[in-house]
């Protein structure tokens, strides 16, 4: 099986155990978690930089899933952009509750990767994935690495801002400037 | 700098991507309030932010896997196995058990949730709901998850001070021959009726003057199921079947 087809294959397995868990399916649900605890927890795990609190998170988000799963609709959004959406979420929800920030990089996640792997486990289709890394490449550096720093560690304009050591405004500038530009690639 | 992207706007004026930004969760504070309220009232630009979500959405698919403990799957086996608790007002103040009891965490789970929850097609936003075109200093709105426990999905209720206009998702939770009514009850303890909800799709109330100041982060929303047309006696008689806790945005 090619990699686009097992991808397709995947994604459709993924929908139909979403679905079948919004019918409150508990062997569905179970599969839904398999599929895809690892991908969330990935989530969870950078973005709190915290084991313990990643994995509290987590066991939140498949609460959330279980009850909201009725809601998913395919026509709308990949199953796992709306699933790791949610885990996104709630991760930095958790992370701005915080007081502290964290300075330092979270040493516990792995790196994110320049560009996307090739579609060994892919969840989402490629072409997609090509367009957005395409325009993301064609961005200036420095907008292109806070896009993707908002994107992968959850932080905010002011984080971003703290972290490159400009200010707020010329950050918002930047970014503001940079999604504009993306959004022009991505509708061409 | 090879690249005019960089230098300052022209025009000093920067291009407005409040939908990217809010997908991309950039934003706080007043910033971020704003930005939720236009998701309510403006229904392009709840679809650009689905579409910025979809977009990003993509980079999912690069972001490395991590397996949780084996231990998780159980917890969370145990948690969707536990009967809900009664939803009275009184048990809504539930702790939660992973989540440091802080303020701002319950008021950032709900803007989470409401973020989560206004993707969802049932939210239509109605055209109805007034808002100030340039408010100096937005008042922030408020949102609760009105939890119906085994009934189905919570109900979003988002309470908007500028217009006090309270919008509700939809609720199946009355038969045909009953009225679901919905209940403030504030500091004073006690309920205070806000009016019916509708028995199909979502619900827009503006909330009566005496009513406003009850309206506080804390502060429990309730539904109880009434005869036709509401309690008459101004307090619940039906059970209350779901409730949850305003909080700020």
């Amino acid at each position: 099986m090619s990699d686009s087809s097992s991808a397709i294959a995947a994604r459709a397995r993924l929908v139909e155990a979403l679905i079948r868990t919004g019918d409150e399916d508990r062997v569905a649900f179970r599969e839904l978690y398999q599929l895809t605890s690892a991908k969330l927890f990935g989530i969870t795990l950078r973005i709190c930089g915290d084991r313990q609190a990643a994995e509290d998170v987590l066991h939140d988000v498949y609460l959330t899933i279980w009850k909201r799963a009725g809601a998913y609709e395919p026509s709308r959004a990949s199953p796992i952009t709306w699933l790791a959406t949610i885990a996104r979420n709630r991760a930095i929800d958790w992370r701005r509750a915080q007081a502290t920030r964290r300075a330092s990089p979270i040493e516990d996640a792995p790196a994110i990767a320049d560009h996307a792997p090739l579609a060994s486990e892919a969840l989402v289709a490629d072409e997609e994935v090509q367009l957005l890394q395409g325009c993301i490449d064609a961005l200036e550096q420095r907008q292109r690495g806070a896009i993707r720093t908002a994107f992968f560690d959850g932080v905010t304009y002011a984080e971003l801002a703290e972290q490159q050591n400009v200010p707020l405004g010329t950050m918002k500038s930047w970014v503001r400037r940079g999604l504009q530009k993306l959004k022009e690639c991505l509708e061409r | 700098m090879s690249d005019d992207t960089l230098l300052p706007p022209a025009d000093g004026r920067d291009p407005d991507m409040m939908a990217a930004e809010l997908a991309l969760g950039l934003l706080d504070g007043d910033e971020r309030g704003a930005a939720l309220r236009r998701v309510l009232v403006e229904p392009a630009f709840a679809q650009e932010v689905e579409l910025w979500r979809n977009r990003f959405g993509q980079w999912f698919d690069i972001w490395p896997d991590v397996a949780p403990p084996g231990t998780l799957w159980a917890r969370v086996e145990r948690s969707i196995a536990m009967p809900a608790a009664m939803p009275l007002p009184e048990t809504v103040r539930r702790p939660s058990r992973w989540w440091p009891v802080a303020t701002g965490v319950a008021s950032a789970a709900a803007a989470a949730l409401l973020a989560v929850v206004v993707l969802r097609p049932d939210a239509p936003v109605p055209a109805s709901v007034v808002v100030p075109t340039q408010p100096a200093a937005p008042a922030r709105m408020l949102v609760a998850a009105i939890d119906p426990g085994e009934r189905g999905a919570p109900i979003s209720a988002i309470y908007d001070p500028a217009t006090a206009g309270l919008r509700l998702s939809a609720a199946a939770l009355a038969s045909a021959d009953q009225s679901a009514e919905l209940w403030i009850i504030g500091a004073d303890g006690k309920p205070h009726s806000l009016g019916l909800l509708r028995a199909n799709g979502a619900s827009t109330l503006t909330v009566a003057a005496a009513n406003r100041a009850r309206i506080a982060a804390g502060a429990t929303l309730a539904v109880s199921l009434e005869a036709p047309g509401g309690s008459p006696t101004g307090l619940p008689l039906g059970p209350v079947v779901a409730s949850g806790k305003l909080s700020l945005v």
